[in-house]
């Protein structure tokens, strides 16, 4: 869902500019203090991971495509400051090296991908893997990559949608952006949940933003 | 290098996901025509792309390789590649900085 340049109005775009660049000064100021050399390597691998699989587009029939997006992932993994920082990184390389995604919509996929996917996954895990084992967090990460999914492709269908020389485009895109991640979203979700049972089983202390210890979150 | 030996297994995960990107990202693309939920909404409304900046490997692409599936797909892995790089080597400084 990364927007191209050419379809958002101006005033959108510069919106979500704003919106986005608010994100990461208060990410950065949050993340700081708790910053060191182990958050950063597994912040910096969990970054080249989701971009080589975003790469990773997947056909599926009836012509409709998808990749990866590991907004919420990323969030569970790291809390959403640092996660959301991850995903900015991913976007603006993706932009300024590969040209994927607008220079004028960069604004807009932040506030999507590093914000609203990654704060989605992250409060839809923390709200219910809370006291539960295994299965609450396997549930509560396929929920986060899901819906997490569904409600940043609504945000990009109101992105897209809304303008004020056509005023009722959101009544088009909205519905075909949400229904179409809703459904797609369950894969998101699906391997979401896969990496998170995959780390919290094998090497628990890499899950930082979730409840796995008692100690308080590094990044929250 | 402390990140190569401690992270070696998603380092290897990554490079195997970069290995067969290119039977997703070109070749199947190629097959069935990738189109995203996005495409499908612009179109709706008759949105159209106008390229600003098209990056210095459009689209992941290598520019001055042919348009074969198979150097398509050589390209496809050498910007995933480079990509990766840029990543690790901007964490790397970040790991750096924050040591101090």
């Amino acid at each position: 869902m990364h927007i191209p340049d050419g379809f958002l109005d101006p005033l959108t775009a510069g919106v979500c500019y704003i919106v986005a660049v608010i994100f990461i000064v208060y990410s950065l100021y949050r993340t700081r203090a708790s910053i060191n050399p182990e958050i950063a390597s597994m912040a910096s691998i969990l970054a080249a991971g989701i971009f080589a699989a975003q790469m990773l587009n997947w056909p599926l029939p009836g012509g409709t495509s998808l990749h990866m997006v590991g907004g919420a992932l990323a969030g569970i993994l790291l809390g959403p400051w640092l996660g959301g920082l991850v995903i900015f990184i991913v976007l603006l390389i993706q932009c300024l090296v590969f040209g994927d995604g607008g220079i004028t919509a960069l604004g807009a996929n932040v506030l999507n991908m590093a914000i609203v996917d990654v704060l989605v996954g992250y409060l839809i895990y923390r709200a219910i893997a809370g006291k539960g084992g295994r299965p609450h967090r396997w549930v509560a990460s396929f929920l986060g990559g899901w819906l997490g999914i569904a409600l940043a492709g609504i945000v990009c269908g109101l992105e897209i949608g809304y303008s004020p020389s056509f005023p009722y485009g959101v009544a088009v895109t909205v519905p075909v952006m949400g229904l179409w991640h809703l459904v797609l979203g369950v894969i998101e979700g699906l391997i979401t949940a896969f990496i998170v049972d995959y780390i919290s089983i094998r090497s628990p202390s890499l899950i930082l933003g979730g409840v796995l210890s008692d100690e308080p979150t590094l990044q929250v | 290098m402390s990140l190569l030996s401690r992270y070696r297994k998603a380092l290897l995960a990554i490079a195997v996901l970069l290995v067969v990107s290119p039977l997703f990202g070109v070749i199947g693309a190629d097959l069935v025509g990738y189109h995203e939920p996005l495409d499908v909404a612009a179109e709706a409304l008759g949105l159209s792309e106008s390229s600003l900046w098209s990056g210095f490997l459009p689209d992941y692409t290598v520019p001055g390789l042919s348009e074969d599936w198979l150097s398509m797909s050589m390209g496809y892995i050498i910007a995933g590649v480079i990509g990766v790089l840029i990543i690790l080597a901007i964490g790397f400084i970040i790991v750096r900085l924050s040591g101090k």
